[in-house]
Parts: C-alpha cells; sequence; structure tokens
C-alpha cells in the first residue's frame, strides 16, 4: 500500500522539523520536510499530501507576535491551497508555533466551518517567561478529534513563552460546548488543573491546552507530542524502567504516547482512502 | 516619510512585562509602582502612504483579539512615561522582520534609505513617583546606554498628539570610504599609530613588521599594484592576526617558571603544545574514535558508525559585563557558528551555559558596569533567546557567585553539532579551498559593529553615531542560515566554510586562503547596514551571523538558487587563488597586498615570567573551627547558599528538550527539580545511542593552587558523566581557560608572577588528568585579563580580579540509552554505598566558605586509585546492577545525600562514619565526613538482591554499604561516629531550604 504522505514545514526559524518527521516516520507515514518558499514558489504542491504539519519554532523570530507573520505569509501565498486541502478532508496539525500560526490564520477555531476568522488568542505566559516542563493533558473523550483518538491522558512536554489561550468567554464557552477543545492541562490525577500553576504552565482559560476544528481534522496544540518518540524522552523513565526490571519486564516496547497521536492521523487518512 | 504606530494589550489584559516591571522596581530599587503598561512601537520610515500604513497597522501588526493599536499616541493614562530605544546601528531584530512582514504582504521594496524602527514605551503609574525615582528605572532596568536611548515624560510634559515623536534610528556616516597609507619611519612611529588607531600591536612584533615592509623584495613586489608603504587594511590585518584573541600568545608564549622555595627553574616554551597539543594527539593515535582535533573551528568524535559529533566551547565575557543581554546572545549565537562551519558544517544538537558572577545582593560601595543582579538577569535572558530561536537545546548550564566576578563576570557558552561522516562519498570533516573556488559571504550584512575599541568618532554620542563594539546576535537570521547551509553540505556544493567571528573577514579569509595559497577579495563588493565604511572596517568588522564559503563556479548557480529559497543574503566576494598574496582591492584599486606567509615570519613569542609560592609559603593554614553542634541547622543553611541551592528558574526558562532526543534532562527526582549530574541527548533519532555530556567548575580551589583546581575539575566532569552511564574508554574534553592578567607590572599587576605561576600549574595538571584518564581536547579556548578596575567609594578605582577558572566540559558516546541513570533512589528497600574514600580535605570547600574560611587541605586526585574504581562502577552500569548513581560535588556527601533525597522523595538513612575513609590526611569528623569535597567519590543504590555481586565487583576496592531507602517516612536521617544521629530532617525541610533563595523567580 503506498504510505500516507505528510509534509512537514521547514524554514524562517521553525525548529522541530525533524523529530515531527521522525514521529510520523514512527507512525507509518512518509515524511517530507518542505521548506515554506517551496510551497510558495509552487516547486511543492500541497495538494501531494494527506497531512499537513506546522511544527514548533520561532517563525520570524516571534516578533510581532508568536507565529503571527508565518501565518500572514501563508494566508497570502497558499490561502486557498489550505482551504482546499481542508475541504478535501485532509488533517492539519499545528504544534506550539504551529497552533499559534493556524489561531492567526483562522484555521481555528474554523466555527460555522469559516476558515479565515481570528477569535482566539495565543498570548504571553502568566508566570511572565518562557518555560520547559512536562505537562499531563486530559483528552476530551468526545472530542471529534481525529488525533487523540483512544488516548485519555498524555504527557508531553510545552516549551513556550507565549502558550496562554484566551479569547472571549463566549468563544471559550463555544469551544468547550462543541467539544472543541481537546485537551486540558490537568493535575497528577489527570483532573483538569483549574488555571493552577505549574500544572496548567501558563495560565489559559479553561485549561486549554489544544483545540480542534468541528470536524476534528484540523487540530492545534501547545504541548509537543513529538517530543515523546522514544521512551527515554518522558522524565519519569529511569525509575519506571527500574520498577519494571524488578519484575522482569521493560519499557522499551510500547509504542509512547506522543507517536500514538500521530499514528491515529496516519490510520485516518489509510482508513479514509484519501 | 516617517510614521509611528504604537501597540498595547488591551486594558483589561495582563501586561507581563509591565508586572514584571513593577516587581523589579520594587525588589531592586524600593520604588513602588501601582502598574506599569508597555506600549510596543513601529517606526517607520517608507514611501508607504496613508492606506497602505493602515494596512500593515490593522492586518500586520495588530492582533485583533489581544491588542489595540494605533497610528498615532495611544491614550494610555500614566503618571511617568519613560521611552526606550536603540541607538543607531544597533541590531534591531524585530525591525528587520517588521521589513520583511511589509514586504511580503504589501509588496513594498525598502529602498536603501528606508527602514523600520522598534522601540517601547513605559506607562508608569505610582503616587508617590518622582522624577529620579523615573530616571533610575530607565537608566539602570530598562535600558543600557551603550546601545540604548531613553527619554522621559512627566504627566504634564505629554503632548498626547505629538507623542513619544520616535525619529527613525539611522546611521548616518555621510563620508566617502578610503583607506589610508601609514607611515613606518621608525619603531616609535609605528607604536604611536597602533596606539592611536587601537591596533594593540606588541612592542616586538614592531621590528618584524616593519623589516616586512621595508625590505626590498616587498616593496618592488607592491610596487607593481601601486602600492609602498601599508595601508591601514594591512596593519589592522596583522593586529587582528597576532591578537591574544586569535593567536593564542599567552598559551604559545615563553614562561620562566620558578619555584619561590627551591629557586629551581624551568622553562616552559609553549603551554599549548606542551600541555594540550602534544597529549592530544597521542591519545588521538590510541582511540580511533577521535576524528579531528587542534585546527577546525571544534574538534570532532566519532559518534557511530555514519556519523560524527562536534564540540567546542567560548566565553563571551567582555561584551557581556558591559551589556549583558547583548553580550550573552551573541555569545551563544556565534558559538553556535563554530560547529556550523566545523569540517563541511554540522548540524546542532545541543549547547550549554556557565555564568559567573558577583553577588547578585552586593551594596557595598564598588560600582561594576553592571550591578551582578542586573548581569545576570540580562545574561540568563540573552542565552534564552539566543539558544531557543536557534532550535538548539540547552541542556545543561551552571551558575556561580564570587565577588571576584564583580572585576569581570564570566559567560561560557559551549556547542555540539552532529554531521555524516561523509558527505558524497568524502570524508564530511576535511575540507580545503583551491585556487579558482569563488569567496561567498552568507547571512548578515556588514556594519560598524564589533570593530575593536571605538573608533574617534565615537568620542561623543550624537543621534547618528553607531554604538561600536556591542552587539546584539540575531539568532533568526543565523537559524534560516543554518538550514540552508546544510541543504548546501548534502548536495556537495561547500568544499570549504568556516563562521566569521574574531577578526570578521580579515580571519575567515586570511585563515581560509592559506589552503589554495591566496585570494583575491573585492571589498566593495561586501554587504553593507548602511553606506560610509572604510575598508578596513569591512575587512575586520565583527558583524555577526555571517560565514564564509568556498564554493566552485560550477556550482553557484545552484548555491544561489537555495540561499533565495531560504532567504539568505550570499555574495560572491572574491576568489581564492594560488599567487601566494593576500589581495584586497575595493573598485579595482589595491588596498591591501602581503605574502600570504607574512604572519609566519619570525613574530617573536611573548614573555612571561612566573614564581609559584606554595599555600604553606603562603601562610596558608587550617582554620580553627570547633565541631558544630547543630548540624540540621547547618545542612539547611548550605543547601540554602547561592552556589548550593535550586536555580531551576534558570534550567525552565531554557528550551531543553526541542529536536526530540532527550534523554536525561537537565534536572530530574520525583518532582524534576534537583540538578542532574549530566544530560543525555540523543542527536540521531533513529539510533539508540546516546551523547554525555557534563561540565564542571571549582575555581574555589585555585584560592589553594590551581593545580589541584584543574585536577578536581576534570575528575568531577568524567564522574558526573560516569554517574549517568558513560563510557569511560571514550571521554573527550573541552578546556576553556579564564585567567586573570599574567603581564608582570610593578604598579599595575604585582601578582602576576604567581598568577602566571598558577597558569603553568594549570596546564601541567590538565595534562596529566588527561594522559591518565585518556582524555583527549576535542576544543579548547582561553580567555585572559578577567580582571576589573571598579569605582570605590571615594572616587578611587579597585582591581577586582576573578579567580583562576577553567571550564571543563566532557562528553561520552553512550551505546545504548536504557542503560543510562539518574541521581534518584527509587525503591525502598534499596542499598545505599558510597564508592572513594573520605579524606580531611576540607581547603576551599562550601563549608569553610560559610565561615569565610578557606584553609589548605584541598582535595587531591588520584588518578590510579580513582581509576580502578572507575571501571568498576561502569561494570556495574553496564550489568544494571544499580537503582541510581551520583558523583559527589561541591558541599560534599552532606549536601548530595539531600540531592538524593530530595530527587527520590523516599526515607533514607545511612551511617556517614561507615564511609571508606582515607587516612592519610587522618581526623575525620563529623564535619569532615559530611562536608569534605574528596575527589572520586559516587553515591549509588542498588537492590538488595544485587549485593553479592556488586560487592564482589567492588572487593578491595572503597566501597561501603552506608544505609537504606525506606518508604517508612520521609526524612534523610544521617547518623554519625558512634552511632549518633547527627542529621535528620524532613525531605520538605530540604527542599524548602534548597528552593528558598531564588524560589519567587519563575
Amino acid at each position: 500500500m503506498k504510505k500516507v504522505n505528510a509534509l512537514i514545514l521547514t524554514g524562517f526559524g521553525l525548529n522541530c522539523d525533524e523529530e515531527t518527521a521522525h514521529a510520523f516516520e514512527l507512525a507509518g507515514a512518509a515524511s517530507h520536510k518542505v521548506h515554506i518558499n517551496e510551497l510558495v514558489s509552487g516547486k511543492v504542491s500541497l495538494s501531494d499530501f494527506q497531512i499537513l504539519a506546522l511544527g514548533g519554532g520561532f517563525s520570524w523570530g516571534d516578533d510581532h507576535g508568536a507565529g503571527v507573520i508565518q501565518a500572514l505569509k501563508m494566508k497570502n501565498h497558499m490561502g486557498q491551497d489550505l482551504l482546499s486541502f481542508v475541504d478535501e478532508g485532509k488533517l492539519i496539525i499545528g504544534i506550539c508555533n504551529g497552533f499559534q500560526a493556524l489561531i492567526n490564520i483562522g484555521l481555528l477555531p474554523g466555527f460555522d466551518r469559516d476558515y479565515t476568522r481570528r477569535n482566539v488568542s495565543i498570548t504571553y505566559n502568566d508566570c511572565g517567561n518562557f518555560r520547559n516542563q512536562w505537562v499531563r493533558l486530559a483528552a476530551n473523550p468526545k472530542s471529534p478529534c481525529v488525533f487523540t483518538k483512544g488516548i485519555h491522558l498524555a504527557d508531553y512536554p510545552v516549551r513556550h513563552g507565549e502558550g496562554k489561550v484566551i479569547a472571549d468567554q463566549t468563544v471559550i464557552d463555544r469551544l468547550l460546548a462543541q467539544n472543541q477543545v481537546v485537551f486540558q492541562y490537568a493535575d497528577a490525577k489527570g483532573i483538569p488543573a483549574k488555571g493552577a500553576f505549574p500544572d496548567n504552565p501558563n495560565g489559559s482559560m479553561a485549561d486549554i491546552a489544544g483545540i480542534c476544528d468541528p470536524t476534528g481534522r484540523i487540530f492545534g496544540l501547545m504541548p509537543h507530542p513529538e517530543a515523546y518518540n522514544h521512551f527515554t524522552n518522558h522524565p519519569d523513565w529511569p525509575r519506571k524502567a527500574e520498577g519494571l526490571k524488578r519484575r522482569g519486564k521493560s519499557l522499551e516496547d510500547e509504542m509512547t504516547v506522543g507517536i500514538r497521536l500521530f499514528k491515529n492521523a496516519v490510520d485516518y487518512i489509510e482508513a479514509a482512502g484519501l | 516619510m516617517i510614521a509611528n504606530i504604537e501597540i498595547a494589550l488591551k486594558k483589561e489584559l495582563r501586561d507581563a512585562e509591565g508586572l514584571s516591571l513593577v516587581k523589579k522596581a520594587g525588589s531592586y530599587f524600593g520604588i513602588t509602582l501601582q502598574d506599569a503598561r508597555c506600549i510596543h512601537i513601529l517606526t517607520l520610515e517608507s514611501d508607504l502612504d496613508a492606506k497602505a500604513l493602515e494596512r500593515a497597522r490593522d492586518e500586520i501588526f495588530t492582533n485583533p483579539v489581544t491588542q489595540v493599536s494605533s497610528l498615532g499616541p495611544l491614550d494610555l493614562e500614566f503618571d511617568w512615561c519613560i521611552w526606550v530605544g536603540f541607538r543607531p546601528g544597533v541590531k534591531d531584530n524585530p525591525g528587520a522582520t517588521a521589513m520583511e512582514a511589509i514586504r511580503d504582504h504589501l509588496g513594498k521594496t525598502f529602498e536603501p534609505h528606508e527602514g523600520v524602527y522598534t522601540s517601547k514605551r513605559y506607562c508608569l503609574k505610582g503616587e508617590t513617583l518622582v522624577r529620579a525615582d523615573v530616571e533610575q528605572l530607565a537608566s539602570e532596568l530598562l535600558s543600557n546606554s551603550i546601545i540604548q536611548q531613553f527619554r522621559i515624560f512627566s504627566k504634564d510634559g505629554w503632548d498626547k498628539t505629538k507623542g513619544a515623536d520616535v525619529k527613525p534610528a539611522k546611521v548616518i556616516l555621510d563620508r566617502t570610504p578610503c583607506f589610508q597609507i601609514i607611515g613606518i619611519y621608525s619603531d616609535e612611529a609605528l607604536a604611536k599609530i597602533s596606539d592611536e588607531r587601537n591596533l594593540a600591536l606588541n612592542k616586538k612584533d614592531i621590528p618584524v613588521i616593519r623589516d616586512y615592509f621595508l625590505s626590498r623584495a616587498v616593496l618592488d613586489s607592491r610596487k607593481e599594484k601601486g602600492l609602498s608603504k601599508p595601508t591601514d587594511v594591512e596593519l589592522e590585518y596583522i593586529s587582528q592576526a597576532r591578537s591574544d584573541h586569535c593567536n593564542h600568545n599567552t598559551f604559545r608564549g615563553v614562561f620562566r617558571y620558578r619555584d619561590g622555595e627551591t629557586g629551581e627553574e624551568t622553562v616552559e616554551n609553549s603551554l599549548f603544545k606542551t600541555y594540550i597539543q602534544e597529549p592530544t594527539l597521542r591519545l588521538k593515535d590510541k582511540k580511533p574514535w577521535v576524528v579531528s582535533v587542534l585546527w577546525d573551528n571544534a574538534g570532532i568524535g566519532r559518534f557511530d558508525d555514519h556519523n560524527n559529533y562536534v564540540i567546542t566551547g567560548e566565553t563571551h565575557n567582555s561584551p557581556s559585563n558591559m551589556e549583558a543581554y547583548g553580550g550573552a546572545i551573541t555569545g551563544i549565537v556565534g558559538v553556535y557558528r563554530d560547529p556550523m562551519g566545523t569540517g563541511l558544517g554540522s548540524k546542532l544538537f545541543m549547547g550549554s551555559f556557565g555564568f559567573c558572577v558577583g553577588d547578585v545582593n552586593y551594596d557595598g560601595p564598588l560600582k561594576p558596569p553592571l550591578h551582578p543582579r542586573r548581569l545576570l538577569d540580562g545574561v540568563i535572558e540573552g542565552v534564552k533567546d539566543g539558544g531557543n530561536k536557534s532550535g538548539v537545546p540547552t541542556t545543561f548550564g551552571q551558575t556561580l557567585f564570587n565577588a571576584g566576578y564583580m572585576g569581570k563576570s564570566l559567560v561560557f557558552v559551549t556547542a555540539l553539532g552532529i554531521m555524516p561522516d561523509q558527505v558524497k562519498g568524502k570524508p564530511s570533516h576535511e575540507k580545503r579551498t583551491n585556487p579558482g573556488d569563488l569567496i561567498i559571504m552568507s547571512g548578515g550584512r556588514v556594519g560598524k559593529d564589533g570593530i575593536h575599541g571605538v573608533t574617534a568618532s565615537s568620542e561623543s554620542y550624537s543621534e547618528n553615531t553607531p554604538a561600536g563594539h556591542v552587539q546584539i546576535g540575531d539568532p533568526y537570521t543565523q537559524k534560516k542560515m543554518h538550514d540552508f547551509l546544510l541543504v548546501c553540505r548534502d548536495e556537495g556544493l561547500i568544499h570549504y566554510l568556516t563562521d566569521n567571528g574574531g577578526g570578521g573577514l580579515s580571519s575567515s579569509i586570511g585563515e581560509s586562503a592559506r589552503f589554495s595559497n591566496g585570494c583575491v577579495v573585492d571589498l566593495d563588493k561586501v554587504p553593507l547596514k548602511y553606506e560610509g565604511l572604510d575598508m578596513w572596517e569591512i575587512w575586520v568588522s565583527e558583524s555577526q551571523e555571517r560565514m564564509t564559503i568556498a564554493v566552485k563556479p560550477e556550482h553557484l548557480e545552484r548555491f544561489m538558487a537555495l540561499s533565495a529559497q531560504h532567504e539568505v543574503e550570499s555574495t560572491v566576494i572574491g576568489e581564492y587563488t594560488d599567487s601566494g598574496k593576500l589581495h584586497i582591492q575595493y573598485r579595482g584599486e589595491t588596498c591591501a597586498y602581503v605574502d600570504m606567509d607574512l604572519l609566519d615570519k619570525g613574530f617573536p613569542a611573548w614573555e612571561f615570567d612566573a614564581v609559584w609560592l606554595s599555600p604553606e609559603t603562603r601562610g596558608m593554614t587550617e582554620p580553627v573551627i570547633s565541631s558544630p553542634a547543630d548540624f540540621n541547622r547547618l545542612l539547611l543553611h548550605m543547601l540554602s547558599r547561592p552556589n548550593i541551592c535550586s536555580k531551576e528558574w534558570i534550567i525552565r526558562q531554557y528550551d531543553h528538550e526541542v529536536q526530540g532526543g532527550s534523554v536525561i534532562k537537565p534536572l530530574t527526582g520525583v518532582k524534576y527539580n534537583i540538578p542532574s549530574d549530566a544530560c543525555v541527548t540523543r542527536p540521531v533519532l533513529s539510533s539508540q545511542k546516546g551523547l554525555a555530556f557534563s561540565q564542571t567548575l571549582l575555581p574555589w580551589y585555585s584560592r589553594i593552587d590551581a593545580y589541584h583546581m584543574m585536577t578536581c575539575t576534570i575528575d568531577e566532569a568524567v564522574r558526573r558523566l560516569l554517574a549517568v552511564g558513560g563510557d569511560f574508554g571514550h571521554i573527550g574534553g573541552v578546556d576553556n581557560f579564564c585567567w586573570p592578567n599574567i603581564q608582570f607590572d610593578e604598579k599595575k599587576n604585582p601578582d602576576a608572577k604567581f598568577k602566571a605561576a598558577q597558569l603553568v600549574r594549570a596546564c601541567r595538571a590538565l595534562k596529566e588528568a588527561c594522559e591518565k584518564y585518556e582524555i583527549p581536547l576535542l576544543s579548547g579556548k582561553d580567555s585572559m585579563y578577567v580582571d576589573g578596575h571598579l569605582e570605590g567609594a571615594f572616587g578611587e578605582r579597585i582591581k577586582v580580579s576573578a579567580l583562576e577558572t577553567v571550564q571543563f566540559s566532557a562528553t561520552s558516546v553512550i551505546r545504548d540509552v536504557s542503560f543510562c541513570l539518574t541521581l534518584d533512589p527509587k525503591v525502598s528497600g534499596d542499598l545505599v554505598y558510597v564508592l572513594g574514600a573520605t579524606a580531611n580535605e576540607l581547603g576551599a570547600s562550601e563549608y569553610y566558605e560559610v565561615f569565610d574560611k578557606t584553609g589548605v587541605n584541598v582535595p587531591r586526585v588520584d588518578f590510579e586509585k580513582f581509576k580502578v574504581v572507575y571501571k568498576a562502577l561502569q561494570t556495574a552500569t553496564e550489568n544494571k546492577l544499580l537503582a541510581s548513581c551520583h558523583a559527589v560535588a561541591r558541599g560534599g556527601l552532606g549536601i548530595h545525600l539531600a540531592h538524593m533525597a530530595m530527587a527520590g522523595g523516599l526515607g533514607m538513612e545511612v551511617d556517614v562514619s561507615a564511609v571508606p575513609k582515607e587516612v592519610a590526611r587522618s581526623g575525620l569528623s563529623h564535619e569532615t565526613l559530611l562536608f569534605s569535597e574528596s575527589a572520586g567519590r559516587f553515591i549509588v543504590t542498588l537492590a538488595p538482591e544485587n549485593k553479592t555481586v556488586f560487592e564482589k565487583l567492588f572487593k578491595g576496592l572503597p566501597a561501603s554499604c552506608i544505609g537504606r531507602i525506606t518508604d517508612q517516612h520521609d526524612h534523610l536521617k544521617i547518623a554519625g561516629l558512634e552511632k549518633t544521629s547527627i542529621i535528620d530532617l524532613s525531605i520538605t525541610e530540604l527542599e524548602t531550604a534548597f528552593q528558598k533563595t531564588f524560589g519567587d523567580m519563575i
């Protein structure tokens, strides 16, 4: 069977392309790292791919708002291609800087399938600083998001200075009501953090860590699933491994919940026959 | 036309930057602000019409959800307002990206005289605020006069329609570039010129330079190009190449070393050759994993069958001392160009930092250029922006406080890259330039940045005077260049590349042209930030984010196409030749024409006198301190001391996991808040192999003897690697020396001879340690002159020198990362062992520092004895016998048992009197057992079922079981001699002490 083709954007200060490509490969896709200007110039056509990944990084140095100039550039040069991509039932994931870009393009939250409206923002962390820490995420079982199917809890790292999701309360309420809130920052037990730092690392409204569009095929999140591509990425791994060793077992055989997320996407495309 | 766009967060939103200002105003200066809001200002000088400006404001620069903006001043209330903007010529990164955005969105092409500049306005509210307070905030917190300017507006003095009326921070030099012929009629004349032009030529170099230019053959050959006497471009070239920075004159100098007691004298002909080069070359022969050392921008070691790793370390002390943020960001972004420019280019995969600063709470009379507190804030932020925006994880780092660093602070930055061992079937670590290759400069443009000293034009700052030597790194431009060059490398388009750092084109072309043996450079082709630079300035400017690349003419088209795709500026500026001449032209006119081998022509070595006085001769003794009665309180006090306590707040600001290869993170334990011994990264994601990295700084020991400082530093770096599972058979090292001035001067530097002797001893120790532990030095750098002359209370200036400091970095390749270990005890019932002997070695320890004492019993490294233990430990790791492992470092067993207890979150019951002891320096009191900093030691925990195998492995070695891990309580319980309880503290108590010092920093 032909492999699912995932396009991972590169260039202009984006920086998580290597591990995002690796994660898609582990999930069974063929990964293609493509410079934004290759899409702009038409050298590479978006329509040849089934999954588009906007990865983490500091596009344009994050000057003038995280993901803002990237969003503008993509909207100006491939706005129509993006809308067709969505129309064809394909998948888009935005991680960290990519999530910020999706919000600024308007692909998220995509209320009423209007993919050009900016009504959510991701702004500076309440703690006032960039922060790298692992967070526990509670997945919304009712969310239509195809990426998180079968995932209940996930531990991923956050690494951002601007990760606080804010919007008018009506927008937040609607996101919650339509089950577009996919991941919420949670405590050790998996219960939403209710804003408590550091479980909620940035002060996001409603503990929002990730949202999807109403179809569940466009997904954006601040934490980095691709950074959990190997069992040794998790900060608890030496302790877990030691516990398992005493019972004659090993950590190494399980797929990480990071790769699971990408595999869900690949499985979806395969099932949809796109 | 000039337009200002003002942008602010909507008033109901939290302004993190404003809140941080409120907090710092209170805690640093006791100034109470009720509120502070920040306004970002974009100043556009362009031909954009009102409609286009409105589109830019609305569609590009205003977030509809969070921001408000205006093409005039925003009407935010304030009692006082501070405007802060860059001085002309200072790198304005957001200004540059704003132009990119406008170009893309509005299709606007910016002409050379047009531009976008950013600045900020802080609206302060405070009922009690007076102008003096506001001036203090502006000058000591919000701006640095070296790179920024500020203006203050009172509520009454504010014109709501005019606002801050910001003008473009534009450089206008308004002069015709030229070069000058320099008269060299006598040595004195040249010496005078050297002083006037800040060439810093060594007195002994002057006759050599004159002889060269006055020789018949040289005069004849120059005549053909229309030259006679040397030009300023040529003298600048020589000055750069002969500088201590480029030529390492100190380490290549002659030292007359005399032992003050015995009178015995030895002559050291080159510390570099004897103690660094020779042992490393010998080890290279012995260790097949050493790929390339001692010549390129960084050293190269083998990682696996298909990949090599690249490492180097740098310091960026002087600039950081003046402008902390700019210095540190330029430092980290700059060191990242070294692996990029090693071999045919490597991909960066990790970086680290080391900060050495004065007391952050200093309130004495001395006035350093920046208060240590402000300096630390700035360097932390500089490495944060530089590292994070480069997309390179900062996986390790240390911060150290000592009064000596107020004279000059130290900022260490280290960079590691990974590269395929072959490019198009050829070894990637080999490179050379060939006649006919084009010389290409890629990346940033050239301005007056980083030109040595500051020229006469900067005697007084005018509105349009560029800010000379202090720069601000631009990780965004460099990241684009990094990605671009890796694509070119893989396509086989690069034949040589190197970075433009110290010395700019003068160094990068001067050095690369040695392979082909000549070059012709057209300086007028070099893209400039602004017009009006003289030729010599273009030639030696250290403007950042630039690489010099040799490309074959047949590859030019493809190279340029990729350059355009990545939006990186690349320009052909000349050609490599085999003429034997360095030939520089400007619009066809020759402005430099010297022999390529000029620098090999008998320049004399620098000379130093070194006199060693042993600590005993210096009258140093052990202090007289009776045994403390309350060890609980003492341990808590020590845990909270700045050099021991948690610096989690710094580490968390650094992305330490980008690129997805994190295995052992900088923080570990159940609460992820205890510093790891070392970090481990998988640079090749498809591989199980890992690269372990550690760094150590122990400058305190230099107070007694820099020899032992060096051996202990290396020993600790090695133990840190072994603690995470490193391979003792593969350890690479990087030495970064930071030393006070050692050039003797009766008045200005009376103790130079002793400091010179300390340097010789440190080098001897370096060689011994590297030979005994078989550590090739993959890279290394020296930074001399870590002194400052600080103004005191009465207008006097006092010289403050930093401790003789070496940061040692160590690497090891781990075959399978699933064997890696962390320091946290993991299972109740596990046994606790101490490996390595504890001796009465409290000299220069943290314990003595508590009482402001130094002592004399500095820890010593017994390489032969330690090696046996290290090999046994490695066997234990390879057989998965251990559950945790921790190297005992600063603060001794007391501090490091506490680290383990906090990390494990489990109870620990140990008897320190059971540890292996070294009786040679007898008298092991409780404080010695707890706080002696003897080298060579580890604490490990293991499952009881591994006891027999483990003890068999360590039979006859210093290794004792001292207790166990328990879940029956959560205390660290330490018993001492005769089973007395000396410490009983809960983990919460330990954590509170460990976290409180910097606990409110996030």
